[in-house]
């Protein structure tokens, strides 16, 4: 269950790294930043949090635009376009996480709706509703980006000018509104996936720093760039999560998560699912 | 240069510490002895990260796993021995050795990846020891260790322990020149260029990569355990926080990666700024304002101070 969560929490950031060589290390905040959104529209409005994301997440892709023609474009001629964005993006979370701790204080939250302690049984297995909204939200997610990647005109230019950036100019593909699309549509993406989260998890301000290694977890299993894998990535680690939860004690799953992730990246940095566009 | 002004410009900084080493038997304000104890801790930390990550080109996003690793050394050896204050002192050699050894298990096998996997494997490294060190009982887990302080007054104490920060400062700094002027220097910057060409010029990649993590690690981890002593009290959450680890990379990209002088130059100013700023307006915006600092960095002189006002002046290139 968790496992899709993580999956469309990380689509955009592996989108915005195999594409653009830019690692946002801002991914996770502006997520964060979406779920705070969707937990103050719940308590002043009483807006459902699912459809507080036709809100965040247009606003995230405009933020993220704006972003990527001030700030960003600048950074894509350096020598080291990765390190110099990590540095960058970076600079960004830390100022969305204090603007978060400026407008929301320090404080867990939790998302509670009216359906959050409701329960739906299935034969043997139950399902909570909160989890079960969470889920269906990013199967959908990744379902429309995977969708976008492959049939729409735009989605088959990211594509081309991932492959073969020169190329892919060449053939009249406008490198920079690509790239600009693509940045937003990560950070729109790392909206809705902050927003399923938070039907999962309590959440504060620096939350952002564990998201961020799951983040990092998913796509370097699932193959940085490959949609399909950081999915499968997501369910693997969502299992191991969750069996591992059954057998340690709650403060040693993180542990398991790191070492994990350790491990993969020392013996199989290309991923376990090797990217194929 | 000549050999004259080489010898002015040795001469100066000697001059400069041992200004700095008088400074706090004048009686000035504890505060003070305490601001350039920070100082120096940070351009200790900074000016040997610059060996591995500035040099050489690989960015450690975890050397703060090392600064910890020190503190605790220092507190168990402390706890466990019975240190008296000069041993607890001496004790940061040890606490050095401990960090540099750990350096090499970690380095070997991820000292292999690169760009930013390294950074990441890092990163994990940082978190995983942070935790470690958490859930295990004997290391005190989430109640942290206590250390005994000295029986003198706090004005001795701080001094003290700010002479012993300075000696490891110049020793990093030290160590820092002779690097920017040896083959060994000179190999890390190959590596950094290009480490496919650098192998085929008989530069040995691996062994050069695992001496500059392993000499890089060595002054964060007597940093640390003279930190320890200094705070008399450690915890998880202090000194494995993630900030220091970032802070130490923002400190010597700002003033410049690969230079003996950048890492020097961006501990004091980025830590000035930070007292500066922490002093005057909420935390919240302190941190906003230092985001805001980054961005510009990197955006406006990507090659750290250093290399943008030579630039300007036309000193021509480094």
């Amino acid at each position: 269950m968790m496992g899709a969560v993580y999956a469309l929490l990380g689509v955009g950031f592996s989108l915005s790294w195999g594409v653009m060589k830019v690692i946002n290390i801002s991914h996770a905040a502006f997520a964060l930043f979406a779920a705070f959104l969707a937990y103050t529209l719940l308590q002043a409005w009483g807006l459902d949090p699912i459809l507080s994301i036709s809100v965040s997440v247009p606003l995230l892709f405009v933020a993220a635009c704006f972003i990527y023609r001030i700030l960003i474009i600048r950074i894509t001629k350096a020598k080291e376009v990765i390190v110099s964005s990590m540095i960058l993006t970076f600079g960004i979370a830390i100022i969305l996480e204090n603007l978060m701790l400026l407008i929301w204080s320090p404080d867990p939250r939790v998302l509670t709706t009216s359906y959050t302690s409701k329960v739906i049984i299935m034969g043997p297995f139950y399902f909570q509703y909160p989890r079960l909204a969470g889920f269906l939200m990013a199967v959908i997610g990744v379902g429309v980006i995977q969708f976008f990647l492959k049939k729409t005109y735009i989605g088959k230019a990211v594509r081309a000018a991932w492959q073969q950036p020169d190329a892919a100019q060449l053939y009249g593909v406008n490198l920079k509104r690509i790239s600009m699309i693509t940045f937003g549509l990560a950070v729109a993406s790392a909206g809705a996936g902050g927003v399923s989260m938070a039907f999962l998890y309590s959440f504060e301000p620096h939350t952002h720093n564990l998201w961020l290694i799951y983040l990092f977890l998913v796509v370097i299993v699932g193959g940085v760039g490959n949609v399909l894998g950081a999915a499968l990535a997501g369910l693997i680690i969502g299992i191991i999560t969750g069996l591992s939860l059954a057998f340690l004690p709650y403060q040693w799953v993180n542990l398991l998560t790191f070492g994990l992730l350790m491990i993969i990246l020392i013996f199989r940095p290309q991923g376990l699912f090797p990217s194929e566009v | 240069m000549s050999f004259q002004s080489y010898r002015w410009a040795f001469i100066g900084w000697l001059a400069l510490i041992v200004m700095l080493a008088v400074f706090p038997w004048l009686m000035p304000p504890v505060y003070f002895v305490s601001l350039l104890f920070t100082v120096c801790m940070y351009v200790t930390l900074a000016t040997s990260w610059n060996l591995i990550g500035g040099y050489a080109g690989y960015l450690s996003f975890g050397h703060v796993a090392f600064f910890g690793i020190g503190a605790y050394t220092t507190a168990l050896l402390m706890k466990g021995l019975n240190l008296s204050p000069a041993g607890t002192l001496l004790s940061s050699v040890p606490a050095g050795m401990v960090a540099m050894l750990i350096a090499v298990i970690v380095g070997y096998p991820c000292l292999r990846l690169r760009g930013p996997y390294f950074a990441v494997v890092t990163l994990c490294f940082a978190f995983v020891v942070d935790l470690g060190v958490k859930n295990l009982d004997f290391l005190g887990g989430p109640e942290g260790l206590w250390l005994k302080s000295m029986d003198l007054p706090i004005e001795a104490i701080r001094g003290i322990l700010f002479e012993a920060m300075l000696t490891i400062m110049v020793l990093s700094i030290a160590l820092a020149y002779w690097t920017s002027r040896s083959k060994f220097g000179a190999g890390l910057r190959a590596i950094k260029e290009d480490e496919e060409v650098a192998q085929t010029m008989a530069i040995n990649a691996p062994r050069l990569k695992i001496q500059a993590f392993a000499l890089s690690a060595f002054f964060p981890g007597m940093a640390g355990s003279i930190y320890a002593y200094y705070l008399t009290y450690i915890h998880t959450d202090i000194v494995f926080d993630m900030m220091i680890s970032i802070l130490i990379v923002l400190m010597a990209l700002f003033g410049g990666g690969g230079t003996v002088l950048g890492p020097i130059i961006g501990a004091v100013s980025l830590t000035l700024i930070n007292e500066g700023l922490s002093t005057f307006v909420k935390a919240e915006l302190a941190r906003m304002i230092y985001g805001c600092l980054f961005i510009g960095v990197i955006i406006f002189m990507p090659d750290g101070i250093i290399k943008y006002f030579k630039k300007e002046k036309g000193l021509g290139s480094v």
